[in-house]
């Protein structure tokens, strides 16, 4: 999925920068630049973090 | 596939979203008709969900030779958000169809049907077309009348997945127990992925480039 459209940046990539510790939208736009210019994907950024905590609570 | 088909050998852009007006959709689509042939869409297709007042799930075919990203960074797609009072911008599914099945004989042609639609991350997309070819006589008695896969450009185990089904209980019924080869069902929802869409085809509009 095409999550940021200003920068091209896709939901994969979002998963890569939360993966390598980014917790919060500010440290993905910071790693990734998604979110970085608008600022109108923001939503579905938090959506990507929320289901990244709920798998590694399904893990833990 | 017939050649007919709007969505055959074509780049597909989805997304699914809410407006606050959805009986605007329409018109203001058409009011952008060369905007849209200005990026090479050739077929907008807009379903309406039965349920969840306010949501719509948009397709367009696009022949382009400009990479999807540099179609998606126009400002076509910005001005249409605005336009239609989406603030927050929604995830935007772009890719390909690879299959497209049809129950046979048709269960209730004559009918209008209830369109179920998901976007998900599957192990493999290869075998997951095989399974769905080799379960279509369980799809069909399910209710199923089509089924069109489609495959990302950006992610090569993300699928979006539109069926055609008789009828809105058959629809929900599908949901809530999917078939064994229908995984697509389980995994919308999750991260970028909206939940699984339940609605009805609303109007196809052709745009001659």
């Amino acid at each position: 999925m095409f999550v940021c459209l200003c920068n091209g940046i896709t939901s994969q990539v979002v998963a890569d920068a939360i993966a390598k510790g980014a917790s919060t939208t500010n440290q993905i736009a910071a790693s990734c630049g998604a979110g970085a210019d608008c600022g109108r994907c923001r939503r579905t950024l938090r959506s990507l973090l929320g289901a990244s905590t709920s798998d590694q609570g399904l893990r833990n | 596939m017939r050649s007919a088909d709007p969505q055959a050998h074509s780049m597909v852009i989805a997304s699914d979203y809410r407006v606050p007006n959805p009986e605007r959709v329409w018109p203001l689509l058409q009011s952008r008709k060369s905007a849209l042939a200005g990026i090479g869409a050739h077929h907008v297709l807009v379903y309406t969900s039965t349920h969840d007042y306010g949501r719509v799930l948009v397709t367009i075919g696009v022949r382009s030779r400009e990479p999807i990203v540099e179609l998606l960074r126009s400002r076509v797609f910005f001005d249409w958000f605005d336009a239609v009072g989406v603030e927050d911008i929604p995830a935007v599914f772009a890719g390909e169809i690879t299959e497209r099945f049809e129950a046979s004989p048709p269960s209730n042609p004559e009918a209008p049907g209830v369109v179920v639609a998901a976007m998900a991350s599957v192990d493999d997309v290869s075998m997951l077309t095989e399974e769905v070819r080799a379960g279509l006589t369980r799809f069909t008695a399910a209710g199923v009348r089509k089924t069109w896969i489609f495959r990302a450009f950006d992610d090569g185990h993300e699928v979006m997945i539109l069926q055609e089904l008789d009828d809105e209980d058959r629809a929900r019924r599908w949901i809530e127990h999917p078939d064994p080869a229908a995984p697509w069902i389980a995994g919308a929802g999750r991260g970028a992925y909206p939940p699984v869409f339940v609605g009805k085809f609303f109007d196809m509009m052709r745009i001659d480039g």
